[in-house]
């Protein structure tokens, strides 16, 4: 039945419109509810999260029979709102739209008897809307706008709880993050005067011998560009903001880390190095190998941050500015395999790191522990939490069979097919302190006695150790981890479907 | 799909599939039931008449999932099976009363399933796999007790189990780059191997994966872990550890290292770090006092005959099949008698306590078998091994035979002593148990005789089984070459006076207890080498890592610090947002999109 649908979704050209607004219409009715308003809240949200999986499943049936997906409007003359599903954008669509999915039930149970709810969920649905937006933008004029409208959606969510401590990490998140967009909003329109288009197109849009006529106006363009994406894609040194705004509710952390905003900076990456500039064109500006010395460092550098953290959302927070720069490396060096390695790694690190937070969250709902300190003996008060967490945890580290030893293959054998071997050595330098500060915390809640305080909130339903809606998100996203990995042949995997991607030339 | 192939799924599939019950507290009980019997299809896997050759891939699993039954595989399955069977039925004695089994026989079928897959693995990452889950499940056996003691040695081990693993990562990095993908073993991997050597690394892979792998066959100096974790985790898991996994370093060996390729550095740094091995490990382990330990430090020696003899295989182009048949027995022979050795403790450690029971002669007395086997005494299973580890060196490397023979007879005598210095302090051990003990609490006696004996019989059929060694090992190893196979009496008369030696010494100061208690007056602590490591990473620790931290650091991290810090003092003065803000803004978006939808709409002609 699932193979006849196929060819009957080939020619809907209207789908991802329809994604985009699975979320949107959701999301605006949403604002205008009341607070009590709970159930019909809560079933709109679910509703818009499992009719986009749905509608993307059906994009996920098309593309491979070679349908192609696009939905233009013109906005104004020379200008059009471009939404292309290639299969490039619907890895990332995929992982937004499942990924929401799973925090939507996570934040309903988080956020119970909680006020503003409202206001949050409504902005929870402009925010996947805006990175599905802009996961399918089909030139650059698109992407910008839903680019910024992902910024200031998902201010409300950093501010959500209102205390002293959220207000600032809010602030500091929107002059980070505006900043980065007006450099954006300047590469967006040079690019326009300089190159003369904005439309995104497999293996770069700007002309070979135009970049060699004009050298320095294309770096300039390159080097807009990247400023305006690596504040979401928390490089180094505009990666602050990160850490700071883990102060927000874990789904908003979630959100923050695997759905939508640090995903939004490295597509913009991998767009600006494969379908504006082309790798080749990149690499003989030096704008390449700029991005890989910049991932490099900022691999390493995250890694050293995240060793000295006792604050288990702090040490998160920089373990995704380190594992974040996974994705850039890959698509930044000159190899297939290196490329299929980042690709792959978007999700792969969203999958995992979403987990982590999910955990978390659980850890300080249930029990008020929020220090790695306090996480002695705490697998025998929640053990399928921490069984979650390891499964994550291990992935980040690159162990198989979880997903993150696939990422770490490709972008490793990746490296040596272009000729850089010391980059091996800094993915398993990074391999290290990722043992070195998960292990701890993976060891200690196993195998240590209890030895802190914890404000125990109590079981779940059915003794369960907490409330279902916060343990079964976390269980399915480290199965699909374990699954991701374990699965990794099949070629509807993530690895699988990047290798897709690589092969048919679709970057 | 035959009657091998479906083994071949569940030799590694039974453990595993268990394992995945352990989450789950309602079949917690079926795991603790079940695991002690998961290897039982490996064992009818190896003793399946006809199986080799059989192969299952699933390209959908993983990197596609390739297992296979070879000569080599076959003869290390035997002792994998056995062991794991063995094992099992002694821990599920030994654990009867523990309130923590149920973690153990976790760990223990995870461990299993990664065991019994690095035996059948039939590609590069399959292999890299099934490694990676054994050498982290087996975390949980070394550190079963929870005490501070299992706790360092399961940080020393981990530790050094994640810098093997980074080595034989970036070792197994560069054999998929050169082949292409996942080579599987055999072509495959020849035409890596060549690939490699075209571009000039073939010397540095090999000496990454010697690296990565060594780690888990213990040579020194990566033998550190070794005396930690081996004595300290449950007797069942140190049988395991010490008999069967440590091999699957050697395993690993034999399969990634290239058997096409002669190279010489690598190779002949092997073998004297093995060379090396053999006479630390004598002279270490002679300073024990736990028997356990002794017996650790005994596997550090006797893997320096593994390296030794992979190291010359190294250096030869086109593996010698006498040289391979060498390592394979050497390794079975090995596992055997050292998993009996260790099994004794735990029987030593469990007998009905009385003053004058006739068990403290009993157990050292049996233990002697496979301790005599370990020496290399004729007829037994060590001076088979012996005896084709050196006919095999003498044709590998006919330059060193000449001067390694001598010193070797030198550690066969220290192999002896070693052996000695177990049996006698596991006697101690035995009397100061029952001193301290002398009659346990009766009503619990009946139940207590009961699992003695379930600890005593899996013991004694391993004893045998290692005695009976001569006649089955050569239905084992590889067919086709066993013509080189010594027979039982073959250079008995060579193997017998280095052991008569030794036992001579150990006779004269059989009354003295802690006789060879020290080199010298120098006291050697279990890890030896470790000592300083652990004061030095102390010291490390006590760096000012501070300076990453908030910026207190200097150059351009602090500047940069700096900077953040002035960015967010200045975002404490940018405006508030609240809802009817964001509603405004909503509202502002949808009346701009309006407008710009009709200004198209009238625009457009």
């Amino acid at each position: 039945m699932i193979e006849a649908l196929g060819p009957a979704v080939v020619g809907w050209s209207e789908l991802p419109l329809l994604v985009v607004l699975s979320s949107l219409v959701p999301g605006v009715i949403i604002m205008f509810l009341a607070e009590e308003q709970v159930r019909l809240r809560n079933s709109l949200n679910l509703l818009g999260a499992v009719l986009k999986v749905v509608l993307v499943g059906l994009m996920l049936l098309g593309v491979p029979l070679g349908a192609e997906y696009e939905w233009t409007l013109q906005v104004l003359p020379g200008f059009e709102l471009s939404l292309v599903g290639d299969s490039l954008a619907l890895l990332f669509v995929t992982l937004s739209a499942v990924l929401w999915l799973v925090t939507t039930v996570y934040a309903i149970g988080y956020l119970e008897d909680s006020p503003n709810r409202t206001r949050f969920f409504a902005f929870f649905s402009l925010c996947v809307t805006a990175a599905t937006g802009l996961a399918m933008a089909g030139d650059l004029f698109t992407f910008v706008i839903f680019y910024e409208a992902l910024t200031w959606t998902t201010y409300p969510l950093v501010v959500h709880r209102g205390t002293e401590k959220a207000v600032r990490a809010g602030r500091v998140y929107l002059i980070y993050t505006f900043t980065a967009g007006a450099f954006l909003i300047l590469g967006a329109v040079s690019l326009h005067v300089v190159a003369g288009t904005v439309e995104f197109v497999s293996g770069g849009v700007v002309d070979p011998t135009a970049v060699a006529t004009a050298p320095v106006r294309y770096t300039v363009v390159f080097l807009l560009l990247l400023a305006g994406f690596s504040v979401k894609a928390a490089f180094f040194p505009v990666h602050g903001w990160l850490p700071v705004a883990m102060v927000a509710p874990a789904p908003v952390s979630a959100l923050l880390h695997a759905v939508a905003v640090v995903k939004a900076g490295a597509f913009g990456v991998i767009r600006l190095l494969h379908s504006v500039f082309g790798i080749e064109v990149a690499a003989e500006l030096g704008m390449a190998q700029l991005v890989v010395g910049l991932a490099v460092f900022t691999i390493i550098y995250g890694s050293l941050r995240a060793l000295g953290q006792d604050d288990l959302k702090r040490l998160l927070a920089f373990s995704t500015v380190s594992q974040l720069a996974y994705i850039a490396l890959g698509v930044a060096l000159m190899a297939p395999a290196a490329h299929v390695g980042g690709i792959v790694h978007l999700v792969h690190q969203g999958i995992m790191k979403i987990t982590l937070f999910f955990c978390a969250g659980l850890l300080s709902e249930t029990l008020e522990v929020k220090k790695v300190s306090q996480m002695a003996g705490v697998a025998r008060r929640m053990p399928l939490t921490m069984l979650a967490f390891t499964i994550a945890a291990l992935g980040m580290i690159g162990l198989p069979p979880v997903a993150g030893f696939l990422s770490k293959w490709y972008l490793g054998t990746g490296a040596l097919a272009a000729g850089a071997p010391w980059v091996v050595a800094v993915l398993l330098a990074s391999s290290l302190l990722n043992a070195a500060y998960f292990l701890p915390i993976v060891r200690t809640a196993w195998f240590d006695e209890r030895d802190s305080e914890w404000i125990d909130r109590g079981r779940g339903p059915g003794g369960l150790e907490a409330d279902w809606r916060l343990v079964l998100p976390a269980l399915v996203t480290a199965a699909m981890a374990l699954g991701a990995g374990l699965l990794g042949g099949l070629d509807l995997s993530p690895l699988g479907w990047a290798r897709l991607i690589v092969q048919q030339g679709g970057l | 799909m035959g009657v091998g192939e479906l083994l071949l799924i569940a030799t590694p599939g039974a453990p595993a599939l268990l394992g995945a019950l352990w989450p789950v507290s309602r079949m917690r009980k079926i795991l603790v039931a079940a695991a002690p019997w998961a290897a039982l299809p490996a064992l009818a896997l190896a003793i399946l008449p006809g199986a080799e050759g059989a192969t299952v891939s699933a390209s959908t699993l993983f990197t596609g999932l390739h297992l296979t039954l070879d000569t080599t595989g076959r003869a290390f399955l035997v002792l994998t099976a056995l062991l794991w069977v063995l094992a099992g039925a002694f821990a599920r004695s030994y654990h009867a009363t523990d309130p923590r089994r149920g973690a153990f026989f976790g760990f223990f079928v995870l461990t299993m399933a990664g065991n019994m897959g690095v035996v059948l693995a039939g590609d590069i990452l399959s292999f890299y796999l099934f490694f990676a889950v054994m050498t982290f499940a087996a975390y949980g056996l070394v550190a079963h007790r929870r005490d501070g003691e299992a706790r360092r040695a399961g940080r020393v081990y981990i530790v050094m189990a994640i810098l093997g693993e980074v080595a034989l990562l970036a070792g197994v990095l560069a054999l998929g780059w050169a082949g292409a993908g996942v080579p599987e073993f055999g072509s495959a991997t020849v035409e890596a191997w060549s690939a490699l050597h075209e571009a000039g690394w073939a010397s540095g892979a090999a000496a990454l994966l010697v690296l990565g792998f060594g780690v888990k066959a213990g040579v020194v100096p990566l033998h550190l872990w070794l005396p930690l974790a081996h004595p300290v985790a449950p007797t069942a898991a140190s049988a395991l550890l010490s008999g069967v996994m440590i091999e699957a370093g050697v395993l690993a060996w034999v399969r990634f290292l290239p058997s096409e390729l002669a190279l010489p550095a690598v190779g002949t740094g092997l073998a004297l770090v093995g060379v090396v091995s053999i006479f630390y490990g004598v002279a270490a382990g002679l300073a024990q006092d736990d028997p356990k330990t002794v017996l650790a430090y005994s596997s550090v020696s006797q893997m320096g005959y593994l390296a030794m003899g992979t190291g010359a295989l190294l250096r030869t182009e086109g593996w010698a099949t006498a040289g391979l048949l060498a390592v394979i027995l050497f390794a079975l022979h090995h596992g055997v008698a050292k998993g009996a050795l260790f099994l004794a403790v735990g029987v030593a450690d469990r007998t009905p306590p009385s003053p004058r029971s006739r068990w403290q002669h009993l157990v050292p007395a049996v233990a002697a078998l496979p301790a005599l086997a370990l020496a290399g005494a004729p007829l037994t299973t060590g001076a088979m091994a012996k005896t084709t580890l050196k006919s095999g060196l003498r044709e590998l490397a006919p330059a060193w035979y000449a001067p390694l023979d001598p010193v070797l007879l030198g550690a066969s005598v220290g192999t002896t002593l070693l052996m000695a210095r177990f049996l006698i302090r596991l006697r101690v051990r035995m009397t100061d148990r029952s001193r301290h003990h002398p009659n346990g609490s009766g009503d619990a006696r009946a139940d207590r005789r009961q699992a003695f004996a379930g600890l005593l019989a899996p013991w004694l059929i391993l004893v045998a089984l290692g005695v009976a060694g001569p006649v089955w090992l050569s239905g084992v190893v590889p067919s086709g070459v066993d013509a080189a196979l010594p027979g039982p009496w073959d250079g008995a008369g060579e193997a017998a006076w280095p052991v008569m030696a030794g036992v001579l010494v150990a006779g004269v100061v059989w009354r003295r207890p802690d006789f060879l208690g020290r080199i010298g007056r120098l006291r050697v602590p279990p890890g030896d080498l470790l000592i300083p490591l652990e004061f030095l990473a102390g010291r490390l620790r006590r760096l000012p890592w501070g300076v990453l931290e908030e910026g207190r650091g200097g150059g351009i991290v602090r500047a940069i610090h700096r900077g953040q810090v002035w960015v967010h003092a200045r975002a404490a003065r940018a405006a508030e947002w609240d809802l009817g803000m964001a509603r405004g803004t909503v509202i502002g978006f949808l009346l701009a999109g309006l407008a710009v939808a009709l200004a198209v709409a009238l625009a457009s002609p």
